[in-house]
């Protein structure tokens, strides 16, 4: 009933799991000799870091020839392509917090690493702004999905960031109510009769009008100008995080009020509480002074941006982030798997191996395949 | 005033002319309701905040090319970076290829421990190191270790700059008086302000979360050790003149020494001022455990968010317990005989345990990455995320219903005074307010900064935000007094609310934003809600010191002459604590802005909100830095409304 929050994600690093389980049956013995084990490791001359390192290279080597063996076929052509690959580098991938961003970042890195052993560090960032500045800085190298169309022009006109292409998936936003709500009054998604029930929308917050709930302050909204152009008896109310936004609907949808906000998809919390759009006319995007008013939100292509450094580098990573390109269904499958209870790490593996024809595809040019 | 002396004595009292003003206010806004509002949708720009945007934009434009950045800026930023990486690379992250820092879990629990009791004792140092091991058991030791590296740089960095300008201006008057304004605007700046110019002149990253941490600590360090040095008895100060000392000398061998506990005290404050903004500088990229912490707000998450305030908590309390118990141990004597024996054999034993433990941690993986069969972070969380659950579902009607009601019949109509009455006609009012509690000079500062705010484009929004932070002060008021009351009366009730009190002024006000909009929904009343939980601390502590310090024989003179308890505290012991009172009502009222701006997050809309949306949207953010500069000026307002106000009430005879 109540939205199902992201799992847990651990923060220990791949490797140490890798070790971990390389080591427990070793370590279950020792615990009581602490003393003696020390002076063998001293011995040894190895310390964490570098039994990790041997572990997760032995790790990844049995990983890879499990992997190999039913595949004999593909197995001729391998050798002389990973030859060819060139050095890939170190990047800075961009980490934003909603789920379907860490599916898509999370599938490119991990082709990344794993196809072209590029080096690739993810980055835990706020959107938009704060980002660009980072690509701008030279910390961070690519944006996987960015909403907002065209509000990193001033960073492209500086010349460190470009834009990557689309990165397959579609955005849409738009205003949402109950699902209960579009039963009861079933005229109420056309967006131009919503001046008849303003008056089921009002709260102490809204002075006398209906309340609509806008989206999150680093997204893209324009629930004022709608409102200007349709002359709607509503109050714009910022809810300032999308957990506001959630909090609203959920108490909405199990409590039978009426609640008109922001939404969008894709996103998981449409899987969970039922919400039905409110649709305003369609409105032609190519007069963009037209477009300003009478409107709703449009269909969203889903833009890649990278620095000029990487696009520039010659690395094959460049080449992978320019090729990267998937459903909206790829990614909710991926998206579903990590709220599942998956890490991301095993989300994204999962997807990789049952889609490796969509994988060879990004990585063509580059000389690499999985 | 001497204008009013010639009037008559009944219209010389102050509150009947408080409660003229605010008749006439009353009448003339409902009046005139509605009109000359300034109200301006969100995504409206003014001159003024275009103004910041193009500004803004120049400066992001140059950080490359101008020389102010290249040989300033960006070489500061590498250093300040630096620094904490070094300090990070020791204990919380691994060097690249590496798994672990440096010292792993064991190793740092260890070395605390050793530092703590080699400044302290044993009792303290134990106490720490199970606080440590604690946050490792909540499964956030990463994060924690992030928290502390930058704690501990900010501190390092802030004590290197605030100990000799403290120490310069307690020995010299004319630098106490340069610095002081500086000091006291530092005290009321908002947080959530000064975050948006750091982040656009050093980015987002550790450098501007680290210097911002330090804007916040400095002053408070600053402020201690000026005290410290001044308060000084000056008996043996004249006795070392009158040997010939030089001034070096003087202060190396008698003022630094004596003054030296409260120093220490003083570095105590800053270093838990430090990390309570560590935790909110995760905004413009710290790491630590403000990132789960805010990250659970942004993605709705009680229980993670919970869970990483709660190892927030234990390392205040361990930060606190130890600086503490080092400043107890410093004013004492050293030991002697058996004892001075044993506290040697301790330190040894102490010592080699250290090493062996940093030595553990480096070789062997369970002292090294803190076990995950320890961890029992997830079942913290679950339950969180089950209590918030359950209150919601349980109280959200009653909660609902009180939101609405308070909403309807005291936000909305206060509201509506401040805001929706023409914007001239409440800048004569709040000028003429202030004439009568602190005087003409306020009235007139009043009058021009709330002018400012007027051409600044922000009036409205100000005015929202203005009214939800009168509204929380006076709700903590009321809490904070009754409370005071009782704790300042009873040991017992002081003890059992200390640790309480403790937690809510260490527990970042991200924590229970969520909760508290599960409750209330989006609201300008959720973000009240939060200001009182984060302000009433402050004040029952200040009022409960103010009512413990009535001298014992005015209320035993009261008892004995048959007062009931009600009468000694309504005849006795709250008006001779009244200096408390207002001190306590004007911090309530800073601590209340600081967080009520953060109530953007929860729909409460005003400055708060257009701070935020400046941060993520490149076309407002010129926007939010004017909101930043809104956001001080009301509050150097209400600041020195209250103090004058306050001053003027010392000086009267009771």
């Amino acid at each position: 009933m109540h939205y199902q929050r992201p799992p847990r994600t651990s923060v220990t690093p791949k490797g140490i799991q890798v070790m971990r389980n390389h080591l427990r049956g070793r370590l279950a013995v020792l615990p009581a000799l602490a003393a003696a084990s020390l002076v063998l490791a001293a011995c040894g001359g190895g310390d964490v870091n570098e039994a990790a390192t041997e572990a997760t290279e032995e790790a990844v080597a049995e990983e890879t020839v499990a992997e190999e063996a039913p595949e004999e076929e593909a197995a001729e052509d391998m050798p002389e392509e990973e030859a060819v690959v060139a050095d890939c580098g170190d990047w800075g991938v961009a980490m934003h917090a909603w789920v379907g961003y860490t599916a898509s970042a999370q599938v490119l890195s991990d082709v990344a690493r794993d196809a072209l052993g590029c080096n690739i560090e993810q980055i835990q960032l706020e959107e938009a702004g704060v980002t660009y500045d980072a690509m701008e800085a030279g910390s961070v190298d690519v944006i996987v999905e960015d909403w907002g169309g065209g509000r990193w022009q001033e960073w492209v006109d500086r010349g460190a960031v470009q834009e990557a292409g689309f990165n397959g998936n579609v955005g849409l936003i738009g205003m949402y109510v109950p699902q209960w709500m579009c039963e009861e009054y079933p005229d109420i998604s056309d967006g131009t009769k919503l001046n008849e029930y303003a008056e089921l929308f009002v709260t102490p917050e809204s002075g006398g009008k209906g309340a609509w709930y806008e989206g999150p302050p680093g997204y893209t909204t324009i629930g004022e100008k709608i409102i200007n152009a349709y002359d709607l008896n509503f109050q714009v109310i910022n809810t300032g995080s999308e957990a506001a936004l959630i909090e609203m609907f959920t108490q909405a949808a199990e409590n039978q009020e009426p609640g008109l906000g922001y939404f969008y998809e894709p996103q998981n919390f449409l899987a969970q509480v039922e919400l039905c759009r409110v649709n305003f006319p369609e409105n032609d995007w190519t007069d963009t002074a037209e477009a300003s008013g009478l409107t709703d939100y449009p269909e969203t292509p889903l833009v890649k941006l990278a620095t000029t450094e990487l696009l520039e580098s010659g690395s094959p990573f460049a080449t992978l982030v320019s090729n990267f390109e998937w459903t909206n269904g790829d990614q909710n499958a991926v998206a579903a798997a990590i709220e599942g209870g998956a890490t991301p790490e095993e989300a994204a593996a999962d997807w990789i191996s049952a889609n490796t024809d969509t994988v060879n595809m990004w990585l063509e040019g580059t000389g690499a395949s999985m | 005033m001497s204008t009013l002396e010639s009037l008559p004595a009944w219209m010389r009292k102050r509150s009947t002319l408080v409660f003229a003003v605010l008749g006439v206010w009353i009448v003339l806004g409902t009046v005139f309701s509605g009109i000359h509002t300034l109200e301006l949708s969100t995504a409206t720009n003014t001159p003024v905040t275009d103004w910041f945007r193009e500004l803004a934009a120049s400066i992001r434009g140059s950080r490359a090319e101008s020389p102010l950045f290249v040989y300033f800026f960006n070489p500061l930023r590498g250093a300040i970076e630096g620094f904490i990486e070094l300090i990070r690379a020791l204990i919380a992250v691994p060097a690249s290829g590496n798994i672990i820092p440096v010292i792993g879990w064991l190793g740092v629990v260890a070395l605390v421990g050793y530092i703590v009791y080699a400044s302290s004792n044993w009792r303290t140092s134990l106490l720490s190191m199970g606080l440590l091991t604690a946050c490792g058991m909540l499964g956030v030791w990463t994060y924690t270790m992030d928290t502390l590296a930058m704690t501990i740089g900010a501190v390092l960095l802030s004590l290197a700059i605030a100990l000799p300008i403290g120490i310069w201006a307690g020995l010299n008057d004319r630098v106490m008086a340069f610095i002081r304004p500086v000091l006291d605007l530092a005290q009321i700046l908002p947080t959530l302000v000064y975050l948006a110019p750091l982040a656009l002149v050093f980015l987002i990253g550790i450098a501007a979360a680290t210097i911002a941490t330090m804007i916040y600590s400095i002053p408070i360090c600053v402020r201690i050790t000026a005290h410290a040095i001044r308060s000084l008895k000056a008996g043996p100060i004249e006795a070392a003149e009158s040997m010939g000392s030089t001034r070096g000398q003087m202060l190396r061998k008698v003022q630094l020494p004596m003054a030296r506990r409260t120093i220490i005290l003083g570095i105590n404050q800053t270093t838990l001022a430090a990390l309570s903004f560590v935790v909110i500088a995760a905004l413009i990229g710290a790491p630590g455990l403000g990132k789960p912490v805010i990250e659970a707000l942004t993605i709705r998450n009680v229980g993670d968010g919970v869970v990483a305030g709660l190892a927030v908590v234990f390392l205040a309390v361990m930060l606190d317990r130890a600086t503490t118990a080092a400043v107890q141990h410093s004013g004492q004597l050293p030991p002697e005989g058996a004892a001075l024996v044993r506290r040697r054999i301790g330190l040894v034993i102490g010592a080699i345990a250290t090493v062996i433990a940093i030595y553990l941690s480096r070789f062997q993986l369970w002292a090294a990455v803190f076990p995950e069969e320890l961890v029992i972070g997830e079942y913290i969380a679950n339950a969180a995320d089950a209590v918030t659950e359950w209150i919601t579902s349980t109280f959200y009607f009653l909660t609902i219903g009180l939101n609405e009601n308070f909403t309807i019949h005291v936000l909305n109509r206060i509201e509506g005074l401040l805001a929706n009455t023409p914007w001239y006609i409440t800048i004569i009012a709040i000028s003429l307010l202030a004439a009568i509690i602190g005087g003409r000079f306020v009235a007139i500062l009043s009058a021009v900064l709330l002018g400012a705010i007027v051409l600044i484009g922000l009036w409205n929004d100000a005015m929202v935000t203005l009214t939800q932070v009168l509204i929380a002060t006076a709700i903590v008021m009321l809490i904070g007094v009754i409370m005071g009351v009782l704790a300042g009366r009873s040991a017992r009730i002081e003890r059992a609310l200390k640790p309480i009190l403790d937690a809510g002024q260490t527990l970042p006000a991200f924590v229970y934003l969520v909760p508290v909009l599960a409750l209330f929904g989006p609201s300008r009343f959720a973000a009240i809600v939060c200001g009182v939980f984060y302000a009433t601390p402050v004040v029952v502590r200040v009022v409960a010191d103010g009512v413990r310090g009535v001298p014992s024989d005015m209320v035993e003179a009261a008892v004995s002459s048959g007062s009931s308890t009600t009468q000694v505290v309504t005849k006795v012991q709250l008006p001779a604590s009244k200096r408390s009172l207002l001190l306590g009502a004007n911090q309530g009222m800073i601590f209340v802005l600081a967080v009520v701006v953060i109530g953007g997050f929860v729909g409460a809309g005003g400055l708060g909100y257009l701070v935020i949306v400046g941060q993520s949207k490149p076309e407002l953010q010129g926007k939010g830095l004017a909101a930043g500069l809104a956001i001080v000026l009301l509050g150097v307002v209400m600041d020195r409304i209250a103090q004058a106000g306050a001053r003027r009430n010392e000086k009267k005879p009771a």
